[in-house]
Order: C-alpha cells, then structure tokens, then sequence
C-alpha cells in the first residue's frame, strides 16, 4: 500500500459516509414515502389525459412521453452523443476495412444452425418492444439495442465477412446510423415546416395541439392547432412517439452494431493500420 | 412494520453508496486500464440504480398494489388512481438514455484500452515507456 492509496481510500470512505449521512437525514426529501412528489403526478396526470388535450402527449406510457414529448430536444442531444462515441470508435479505428481471414467460416455448424433459429426471434422481440414503446414499457433505445444482440451475434458466430458479404458493411451501418438521426431530425421539424407552409405558428418537436405564447410574454394568446395523428386504428399512437421510436431505434442498431464489428476486427490485419512507425 | 421497511430502505441506500465509493476507489488507485473500465461499468450501473430507486414508492394505504395502467382511463377517476398509486416516472426516463449512451461510451473506451494494448504491449498505465 501506497500512501497515495491510502490517501484516496480515506477520502472514499469519508465520501460513503457523508453522502450516506445526507440521505438518511432527508437530503433527497422523504424517503419510502407513501407519495410522489408533485413533479412526478404533473407528468402522470399529463400524460394520457384525453380530457385535456392542450398539455398531453395521448400516450399511456409516461416514460416515453417524457423523454421524447415533454424532454425532446434533451434526448435529441443525447442522441447525438451516442453518435459522436460511435464516431469516436470509427475514428480510433480509421483505415481498417475487413479482409477474408483464417476464421472466416466462423463457428461450427451447431452454432450456426441454432443462431439461424435464435436470431429471427430476438429481432422480432426487438421490434416489439421498440414499436410499442408508447404503449407498454420500452422504446427505441431498449428495442434498438435489443436488436443488436443479433447483428453482434451473427458476427459473432458466422464471422464479420459474413456480414460483408450480407451488405453490411461499415459504411452501410454509418449510413444506416445517420439515417435514423436525420430522420428524428425530420420528425420534430415536421410540425413546425407544415405550420409555416399553411400559415400558423408551431414548436419543435411539437406532439398535439399546444398552447401559444406572446414572445415577449407568458400569456398565452391561442392555440396551435397543428397535431400529430394520436389515433391508429383501435389504439392511441402517441403522436410524434411512434416515428421517434421507430428512427432511434434505426440509430441504435446501426449505431451499436458497427461498435460491435469494430471491437471484432482481428488483430493481425489491423497492426498494419495502427502500427506506424516503432517506438525505441 | 414501519421501522423495519424503513431500516430496510436505508441499508440498501447506503450499500448503493457504498458499492459507488468502492468502485471510484478502483478506478483512482487500479494500475491496469482493464481494472478501471470494470469499476467505471460498476459505478456508472450503481449509480443508476440509486436514480431509479430515488423513484421508489411504498403502496398506499387502501390499494392493494403498484399501477401499470392495465387499460387506458375511461374517465377522470380512474386517472386519478393511476396517480395515486403509480411510481415516478422521471428517474426511469433518465436513466432509460444514460445506460443506452453508457453502452456506446463505453465501446468506444474498450476500443481504446484495446490499441493502448496492441500498442504498447500492456495495459497497466504504470508500465507504458513512451
């Protein structure tokens, strides 16, 4: 043990000890209390209130309603920071392209031939839950990541050439990637481009009809009547919560699948491309 | 009844700060990079289950469980007892993108400690001669 070690073993434990202090004598408000705090009831009872349409996002699910309604823009910008760690990962790894190796017929044919019946299935699990995540718990980014499993599986078992030669290959997925984000891109200006073509004012990522604001000023003056479709056949569609579910969850899959081929790139063909010159 | 849940809470409470004061322990004093990322995986999930648990809500007294809005609310009331017995759902909704973005930030620091290794031949920061 160093005395560095020691030092900061110390201050962790001073840290644990505080912070446990702060919580057991109500820093965070009550705790395991019998109510929410009022925070929390405003979003629930906002969130699938037929009776006041002004404020509500028309879909049972609150969480979603939050991250892509009520806390849009917030989660647009978190989804660019999942883009811009991919395109880290794509620029760490600059100049490696797949060539046909010595593993390229991947693993034996049992766990090829169970990958086959099990990959269809974890896609579909997938979709579910991503295109139902305005009705049930779930959403893009669970669905998105779901579906990941598969792809990384497939290269996994049947090797990165096999998704090569399948179309997949790393420009495809970066595309793929960037087609998700412009597509939720295009999803929260929709509203607002609609409104200026017609004549009429609106938000970004506007869901239903909202209440309009002086610029100046909080009184509100009207409403705009520009909405997303909130009802599909016999079930509410949440609005703008279907099309965004559906482009992240195009991101994710995209996105975490060329991080996966990229951790897969084998070693000997890569020295050449990482190497540069030798270090004495 | 009362005192022991509330016992209960706070020893778990406590043990998720702990867990997160182990884990930054790891991350500061660990020479391997391998030994950091593993301590930064276990604080960052701590840490979001502390959140998730920050909307933790006993059942009210007069319901006999926690809502999941079986059917959509016909009416004013029926919202209201949604309400009254549903958790927050505002820690859930931050978390759900801090463990999809944790996914991709930590590829991207695998795929570093990975050509630190194949570069240097080792991952123990103490060990590397530039």
């Amino acid at each position: 043990m160093k005395l560095s070690d020691i030092i900061v073993g110390i201050a962790m434990a001073l840290l644990a000890v505080m912070l446990s202090y702060l919580m057991v004598y109500g820093g965070l408000g009550p705790i395991a209390s019998y109510n929410i705090r009022p925070l929390a009831a405003a979003f629930l009872n906002n969130t699938y209130n037929p009776w006041q349409k002004i404020y509500s996002a028309l879909s049972p699910e609150a969480v979603t309603a939050i991250v892509w309604d009520y806390r849009g823009l917030d989660t647009y910008f978190e989804t660019s920071v999942l883009f811009i760690a991919i395109v880290g990962l794509v620029a760490l790894f600059r100049g490696a392209n797949i060539v046909q190796g010595i593993s390229s017929k991947g693993l034996s044919i049992i766990v090829k031939t169970s990958t086959k019946i099990i990959v269809p299935l974890i896609l579909v699990a997938g979709a579910s839950l991503a295109f139902h995540g305005h009705l049930s718990p779930g959403g893009g980014f669970q669905g998105g990541s779901f579906m990941t499993v598969a792809t990384a599986l497939l290269a996994v078992a049947f090797s990165i050439e096999f998704l090569q030669q399948k179309r997949l290959s790393l420009n495809t997925l970066l595309a793929v990637r960037c087609v998700g984000l412009l597509a939720i891109a295009i999803v929260s200006v929709y509203l607002l481009i609609n409104a200026v073509l017609l004549g009429g004012y609106a938000y970004i990522f506007q869901n239903m009809q909202r209440l309009l604001f002086s610029p100046n000023s909080l009184v509100a003056v009207g409403i705009s009547q520009y909405s997303m479709p909130y009802w599909f056949l016999d079930r509410p569609l949440g609005g703008t919560l279907f099309f965004f579910n559906l482009s992240e969850s195009i991101a994710v899959i995209g996105g975490l699948t060329l991080g996966a081929v990229l951790l897969l790139l084998r070693e000997n063909e890569l020295k050449t491309v990482i190497g540069g010159e030798e270090h004495e | 009844m009362n005192d022991l849940v509330y016992f209960l809470f706070i020893t778990v409470l406590v043990s998720m700060i702990i867990n997160t004061a182990i884990a930054l322990y790891g991350v500061f004093t660990k020479p391997s990079l391998v030994k950091k990322f593993i301590a930064l995986t276990i604080f960052s999930d701590s840490i979001n289950s502390f959140a998730i648990l920050i909307g933790f809500r006993r059942t009210p007294l007069g319901y006999s469980s926690i809502a999941v809005m079986p059917s959509l609310p016909q009416s004013p009331e029926d919202l209201k007892n949604f309400i009254n017995t549903a958790v927050d759902p505002l820690p859930q909704a931050l978390v759900l993108t801090a463990i999809v973005i944790g996914l991709a930030v930590n590829m991207f620091l695998v795929g570093l400690i990975i050509l630190f290794h194949r570069h240097y031949g080792t991952t123990s920061v103490k060990r590397v001669r530039i």
